[in-house]
């Protein structure tokens, strides 16, 4: 099975994650799953990428981790955004939209 | 930014806890991978398979996850200490000698900078020293320099009547006091102060109360106040203390109260044992009371400026009361037209936070000089450690490459390299610290004389500490850096294969060595450039001659005033005295005289010839002395025409002098001075007596050894101008002088029981007046071997591992019939190349360098040859026997054993 990967830029992780995580609490396999999904199996996301992201965006305090039970009844570990990471999700947000415009906008006419 | 440290400490400390955390968080994970792996129909094996794939390395993983959690910051810092330790723990040898050799250099430099702290930075432990200012005396004639400190008593009223920019203004003048009622002297430091000393300076007193301004009116009784350290010595702490009486030179004082301690005054090196005002001066000096002297200067006056006064106000202030000031005051017997100068001077302030202290004066040069000396030292102590350490670093090859073949990063070997020789240097700096202790007593003791006994706060303060830390670290990083870099750049594969170092790579990699070698041998040179060019100063000043004979002279000080004699009885008594220890046994002959050889006090007047061209302005002083017959006998020094005083030589006889050759060569050039005649400049209204030269000595040193020309007239003593109640007695004997003093004291008892007596020796007094010099010459010599040695450890250290890295070099060499002295010559041959470059490097070093000296040698120039040859010739020797070792061993290689490890 090969899968047809597109290399995220730098950052841009963070912002999946934080986006994920705004419509509920998940763990990380979920996040994975869910952004593999979304995005129609085109990104997926490496564990090797997925957990030092979770725990660099829990040590800036934009997302808090608490311990749960999964759907099949396992401890497993849930990501929550708080209230700062609700605000950074915003303005990165923002921030990938005006890039994403204006690189669309070379594009297109240059 | 607060939250973020908790996170990193709690991840730190719980470690365990956020460890499993993160293990079952990534084992869920893959849990998960697999049950939907399996879902989607694949045999439990082969889901397995693919997940595990996907995961990649587990604790890699986990590592980064700790990176993230910002972890590995601090926990590897521990991680390298701890491997630091086990490290250097491992070559115990090695490392104690570098940490001994880092201790040495790092408490070295401790040590002087501490000095340099008490001396020159430190503040005065008073309330806000900041506010401090000491006044000066500007003379409009003289307008470059800071201006004259010295008070009279009747200026010191004026300025302490008119002024109004200080909250608080004070005089003081340091003295010795003897504390004995006649015989043997027992000194005391003392210091006049006026009434508002204690209230201005903010201290307090521990018992009683401290003097101000009513007890420093005139016509005062003796009151006195004591320091807390003589309190505690004398009365060992008593409150009775307070109320008792002390002896000040034969006058009763009572003591009123102790200040606190840790004070010691305004001037630092000193220290006070009683405080008197100055209105008790008049109770020593009788009829002519100082107090009325317009032209004694004996006070120094300081000031606290008074908040919200700029420094540009109080120079205005200053100018506009300087005017009322000096006019109130001329010194009558001054010239009319020195009189009119004399209004015009003006007051000045220079900062005075750090207090004032003569050794600022004496001992900047001196101790910025060894400050430079330690700093080299300390220079070539790092090269040896960096060159061990690039030593080691080859020995830790493979595990250097086994670490980063596991993925250690080069930043983080590095980091770990780095850690172990801050580790050396913080030990260094730790046991230093403790060398500085003792070091930096002893120089004080070795720079305390007889007649300054310097006492300075050497207690480590915040400047000091930051110092050494800052120190430990710079030396850290020099002898680290070079080392870390280098070994951490290693080829995997050879290094793995783990054959010995090709012979163009071990070349390759002795080439820091050998410029490590070669820097440490320059800075050598340096150094012992500089301890031989202060040595042989030194050897000049001892050997000079001096044109008396120091040797078997014990020196009596006596003062009458102080016995209370009356004037017109003390030259009888002074003349009973010379006769009494004349007669004692053990004295071979007895002089007498105002002032003795050497002891830094001066007498001088201009002189007026009756010759053509004769000398004019500073050239026209002479010193004077007033002597009895007894005194060129006693000093051995030869009379070479004319006469010698006797007994005709009295009061009322014709006025003579016998003078010295540079004396008879400046005043009466190509004549012969015998039978010439000469005047002294006269007091104002008094005319001058010819005075006739009757007899010429050799030169001897008057004020210090290092003057060039002593140009000296001694005069009868019997013929004084005024009565001088202290005079001194020179007794040689065969015996060592010190067995005379208490015959001395027997013979001087008979006359009175109440004549203090101070005892010295002429050898002692004229080895006081060198105390820079020995400082520099013993300390310079001292670091120079140092530094000699260290060279010499880093050359041979350097030579014993490239030949050990060469044997099977050598092995094939000689295998193929090279003959041993080849061998030799091969390493000899980069010994010379080291040396070679070492030397040049240093002699260009050291002759652009050396000029900053001149002024602290004697009798040579800083580019003196023979030092500079003699500093060459002892490197290359001591460099070539300590190279000569290691190359020996090379010689003696076996070619089988060498070779048996290719």
């Amino acid at each position: 099975m090969v899968h047809k990967r597109i290399e995220l830029p730098q950052g841009t992780l963070d912002l999946l994650i934080l986006r994920t995580l705004a419509l509920e609490p998940q763990h990380g396999w979920a996040i994975s799953e869910r952004i593999h999904q979304i995005s129609s199996d085109v990104l997926l996301i490496q564990q090797g990428s997925l957990y030092p992201a979770l725990h660099r965006l829990e040590r800036r305090g934009w997302v808090k981790a608490k311990w749960g039970t999964s759907e099949n009844n396992r401890r497993a570990k849930y990501y929550e955004l708080t209230k700062t990471g609700r605000k950074q999700l915003e303005l990165e947000k923002d921030t990938w939209n005006k890039l994403a415009a204006a690189v669309a906008q070379i594009l297109e006419t240059a | 930014m607060f939250s973020d440290l908790l996170f990193r400490l709690r991840s730190l400390f719980r470690r365990d806890a956020v460890e499993s955390e993160a293990d079952s968080e990534l084992r869920f994970h893959f849990d998960q991978q697999v049950e939907k792996y399996l879902k989607s129909g694949l045999t439990r094996e082969e889901a397995m398979r693919r997940a595990r794939l996907e995961f990649g390395g587990h604790e890699q993983l986990k590592e980064e996850i700790r990176d993230a959690r910002g972890v590995n910051l601090i926990e590897t810092l521990f991680q390298d200490i701890r491997y630091g330790l086990r490290i250097l723990g491992r070559t115990p040898v090695i490392s104690c000698v570098a940490v001994l050799s880092l201790a040495l250099g790092i408490g070295a430099n401790t040590a002087i900078f501490s000095l340099i702290d008490s001396v020159m930075l430190r503040m005065l432990p008073v309330a806000n020293p900041e506010e401090l200012v000491q006044l000066r005396i500007l003379n409009p004639q003289r307008p470059s320099g800071e201006g004259n400190p010295t008070f009279t008593n009747p200026l010191w009223e004026e300025v302490r009547n008119l002024q109004s920019v200080f909250s608080g203004v004070f005089a003081w003048s340091s003295t010795q006091f003897d504390l004995a009622q006649g015989g043997a002297v027992n000194e005391a430091n003392g210091t006049y102060v006026s009434g508002d000393y204690f209230s201005t300076l903010g201290v307090r007193p521990v018992a009683g109360r401290l003097l101000s301004e009513s007890d420093d009116q005139r016509g005062c009784v003796g009151e006195a106040v004591l320091s807390y350290g003589f309190w505690q010595e004398h009365f060992g702490g008593a409150a009775s203390a307070v109320g008792s009486a002390i002896t000040l030179n034969n006058h009763k004082f009572e003591v009123i109260g102790v200040a606190a301690p840790g004070f010691y005054g305004v001037e630092v090196g000193s220290k006070f044992d009683v405080v008197i005002p100055i209105c008790a001066a008049a109770l020593f000096d009788g009829a002519r009371s100082r107090l009325d002297q317009r032209s004694w200067g004996w006070l120094s006056v300081m000031g606290r400026v008074k908040p919200g006064i700029s420094s540009a106000q109080l120079t205005a202030r200053l100018n506009v009361i300087s005017p009322q000031i000096f006019l109130a005051v001329p010194p009558p017997n001054w010239e009319p037209k020195d009189q009119e100068n004399f209004k015009k001077r003006v007051l000045v302030v220079t900062p005075a936070a750090t207090g004032t202290t003569y050794l600022r004066r004496e001992f900047q040069q001196p101790l910025d000089i060894l400050m430079a000396v330690v700093g080299l030292v300390l220079l070539i102590a790092c090269a040896n450690i960096a060159s061990l350490m690039l030593a080691r670093a080859a020995a830790r090859h493979k595990e250097i490459a086994v670490r980063s073949a596991m993925g250690a990063s080069r930043g983080r070997l590095i980091r770990q390299l780095l850690t172990e020789c801050v580790l050396l240097s913080a030990a260094g700096a730790f046991l230093g610290v403790f060398f500085a202790r003792w070091g930096s007593s002893l120089l004080v003791r070795y720079i305390s004389t007889r007649n300054n006994n310097i006492s300075l706060d050497l207690s480590f303060d915040w400047r000091t500490l930051t110092f050494t830390g800052a120190v430990a670290v710079f030396t850290g990083l020099l002898f680290g850096v070079l080392p870390a870099f280098r070994s951490t750049r290693v080829s995997l594969t050879s290094a793995m294969k783990g054959s010995q170092a090709t012979d163009t790579e071990s070349r390759a990699k002795f080439r820091p060595g050998k410029w490590i070698v070669a820097s440490q041998v320059a800075l050598s040179l340096v150094l012992l450039v500089a301890s031989g060019l202060f040595l042989r100063s030194l050897v000049k000043l001892v050997t000079l001659d001096a044109g008396f004979d120091r040797n078997n002279v014990l020196l009596v000080y006596a003062n009458l005033q102080t016995a209370k004699v009356p004037v017109e009885q003390q030259s009888a008594m002074f003349d009973e005295i010379e006769r009494r220890l004349r007669a004692t046994p053990g004295v071979l002959s007895a002089g007498r005289s105002i002032i003795t050889p050497v002891s830094g006090q001066i007498w001088n007047n201009f002189l007026e010839v009756d010759m053509p061209n004769p000398p004019t302005g500073e050239d026209a002083v002479a010193n004077f002395n007033y002597i009895s017959p007894g005194y060129f006998e006693t000093l051995r020094a030869p009379l070479l025409a004319g006469r010698d005083f006797n007994e005709s030589d009295t009061k009322t006889s014709a006025q003579v002098a016998v003078v010295t050759e540079s004396l008879a060569k400046r005043f009466f050039p190509n004549v012969n001075p015998v039978g010439k005649v000469f005047r002294s400049h006269p007091e104002t209204g008094k005319t001058a007596l010819p005075i006739e030269v009757v007899g010429l000595v050799k030169d001897a040193k008057y004020e210090s050894l290092r003057e060039e020309n002593s140009v000296t007239a001694f005069f009868p003593i019997t013929q004084v101008p005024e009565h001088s109640e202290a005079q001194s007695f020179e007794l040689r004997t065969a015996m060592r002088p010190s067995a005379l003093i208490l015959p001395v004291q027997d013979a001087v008892a008979s006359v009175s029981k109440a004549i203090p007596l101070e005892f010295g020796t002429l050898a002692q007094q004229v080895n006081d007046s060198l105390v820079q010099e020995r400082l520099l010459a013993t300390l310079s010599t001292f670091f120079g071997a140092l530094a000699l040695l260290l060279a010499m450890i880093g050359l041979y250290g350097a030579l014993s591992y490239m030949v050990a890295q060469r044997q099977p070099e050598f092995g094939i060499r000689m295998a193929l019939g090279a003959p041993r002295g080849s061998i030799l010559r091969l390493v000899m041959r980069d010994v010379i190349v080291v040396l070679a470059g070492g030397l040049a490097a240093g002699a260009c070093l050291a002759l652009a360098t050396v000029g900053v000296l001149q002024k602290m040698l004697f009798g040579l120039a800083p580019h003196d040859t023979f030092t500079f040859v003699a500093a060459i010739g002892v490197l290359s020797a001591v460099s070539v026997v300590a190279g000569y070792l290691p190359a020996r061993r090379a010689m003696r290689v076996d070619p089988i054993v060498a070779l048996r490890y290719e």
